[in-house]
């Protein structure tokens, strides 16, 4: 299936209309939602309306995304519509004024928002078997999860509905579902791309991103969100730095490594395969530890607990009821957490950060399994992994959650057939550079593309 | 370790009032924290190791 960067230069080119693009995706997402429940919205009015737009426009043939159908994770600001972040208690909530910021940037540049995707609620979860709007199923074998938080991103590329989805990553939300799903996925440096318009989890942790079928396309649309923007004040004030003009130099002198300990430990044998097969194609054998990791991870764990909990304390004094089932107890117990455990986990996450920027300086880009396997079936509770019994849904983030926890940009890579007794279920490779270093880990992951190690096609039977 | 003294008040000093249900889950959770708690309590930190948090200073909006 046609990517996005073709699609827009089709569009550009007047060989195709991006109002006929556009509604092939509506007519898609019709015909297929049904098998993964990827939307919670379609915006079909608005999105032919603004089609027909670019099809007039006068910078038409200038539009690096023209007529590029995209959706978005449930918890962007859309105008006109209350943001639910996976909610029912935002179904009350006024709607929206106006698009959020990376919205309005993709549609500057012609691409057409068409729907909003489920998630877990409140983005706290890995699974999106979100209780009021159903389950999003994986297109690959929609008995399992999606992934989440960002589920209905993931699932929503991978069934073909659309070539490119934002989501949100605090501990892994872009990366777990990428992963699941098979898509390629970038949660870019913290700071790096504003968040104003997007409903908060966890403000210290969280991060937009997309997700897109190839790499040009997850970089174009990357390229596209940049550039400083003073509402969210975790936006980092750095001019643009476009990685699309430097996709082709390749692997290079990147000096590469595997990570081991934490990072081979809580990984079952598909998600060591897929990190060894990657290894081997960019032919390193090196293999470096980071210090303290599963401390990073508990450092993400407490500081979730306490922004997560004491910003849904209203809710949770008025209507607990409302919240899902699968995160109210949790928020509860989070909203009651001593200031000490967050203040030090703060301090911690910090002294992490330091001891692995030192790591960076004799390193670019470090490789580590992002799920310690394939996805599992919907309703999972438990898995073993490392000999012990761990409750399956958190366990989805026990390899993202301690690069998240400092702010590293991360792309996710599929890779197929790594598991023998599911070969048709991806699992992604997180691909982790130092902080605004996004060019290092998306030139490595155009490189895996390029050997045809990775991939993210459209699932069979879409 | 029991934390049931700790959640009750806390959970009355917040105003929170939790069902019998709702209890049973924030107690497996609340223990959940707290052993990320205790792992966290294990690392040296020193009085100038500083948060990961740096407050930004707003500047008004001026036009042009």
């Amino acid at each position: 299936m046609i990517g996005a960067t073709a699609l827009a230069a089709s569009v550009r080119d007047g060989s195709r209309r991006a109002a006929d693009v556009v509604q092939q995706a509506l007519e898609r997402i019709a015909a297929t939602d049904a098998k993964v429940n990827a939307f919670t919205s379609v915006l079909a009015e608005r999105a032919l309306k603004r089609a027909k737009i670019i099809d007039l426009h006068p910078r038409r043939e200038r539009m690096r995304l023209a007529g590029v159908p995209f959706a978005v994770k449930n918890l962007f600001d859309i105008a006109a519509l209350p943001t639910l972040a996976g909610s029912k208690i935002e179904r009350d909530a006024a709607p929206a004024a106006r698009d959020a910021v990376l919205v309005r940037r993709l549609e500057a540049e012609g691409a057409v928002l068409v729907g909003a995707l489920n998630m877990d609620e409140y983005a706290y979860g890995f699974s999106t078997e979100n209780t009021h709007y159903g389950a999003t199923r994986n297109p690959h074998d929609p008995t399992r999860i999606s992934g989440g938080s960002s589920g209905g991103s993931a699932a929503a590329v991978a069934a073909g509905q659309v070539p490119i989805a934002l989501g949100s990553d605090t501990n892994g939300s872009i990366r777990v579902p990428a992963s699941l799903c098979g898509t390629f996925g970038l949660k870019p440096t913290f700071g790096r791309l504003p968040r104003t318009g997007s409903y908060p989890f966890v403000a210290s942790l969280d991060h937009l991103g997309p997700f897109a079928r190839y790499v040009a396309d997850l970089t174009l649309c990357y390229d596209l969100m940049q550039g400083p923007e003073r509402h969210d004040p975790a936006c980092a004030q750095r001019d643009i730095e476009a990685v699309s003009p430097l996709l082709d130099q390749g692997v290079g002198a990147l000096r590469v490594a595997v990570l081991g300990g934490w990072f081979r430990e809580m990984a079952l044998p598909e998600a060591l395969a897929a990190v060894d097969a990657v290894a081997q194609g960019l032919g390193t054998t090196r293999l470096i530890e980071l210090p303290e990791v599963a401390r990073a991870r508990a450092a993400a764990f407490l500081i979730t607990c306490g922004e997560g909990g004491a910003l849904h304390l209203d809710d949770l004094k008025k209507r607990a009821n409302d919240f899902d089932p699968m995160t109210r107890d949790r928020f509860l117990a989070n909203a009651l957490v001593p200031a000490a455990w967050v203040v030090q986990a703060q301090r911690t996450r910090h002294w992490f950060a330091r001891r692995v920027a030192r790591v960076f300086e004799t390193v670019d880009v470090l490789i580590a399994p992002a799920t310690p396997c394939v996805a599992p079936a919907i309703g999972t509770e438990w898995l073993e992994i490392n000999g012990q019994r761990l409750p399956a849904r958190a366990s989805m983030g026990l390899l993202t959650q301690p690069i998240s926890c400092i702010g590293l940009p991360v792309v996710t890579v599929p890779l197929w057939g790594m598991n023998p007794h599911a070969p048709q279920l991806p699992i992604g490779v997180q691909l982790i550079a130092a902080p605004w270093r996004e060019d290092h880990c998306l030139r490595v992951a155009a490189a895996l593309e390029a050997m045809g190690l990775c991939s993210a096609p459209v699932a069979k039977g879409f | 370790m029991d934390h049931s003294a700790y959640i009750d008040a806390a959970a009355a000093t917040l105003g929170l009032s939790l069902s019998q249900e709702q209890r049973k889950g924030v107690a497996l959770y609340f223990g959940l924290a707290a052993s990320m708690a205790a792992l966290l309590q294990g690392l040296p930190l020193g009085p100038t190791d500083e948060s990961g948090t740096v407050f930004v200073p707003v500047e008004p909006e001026v036009d042009g």
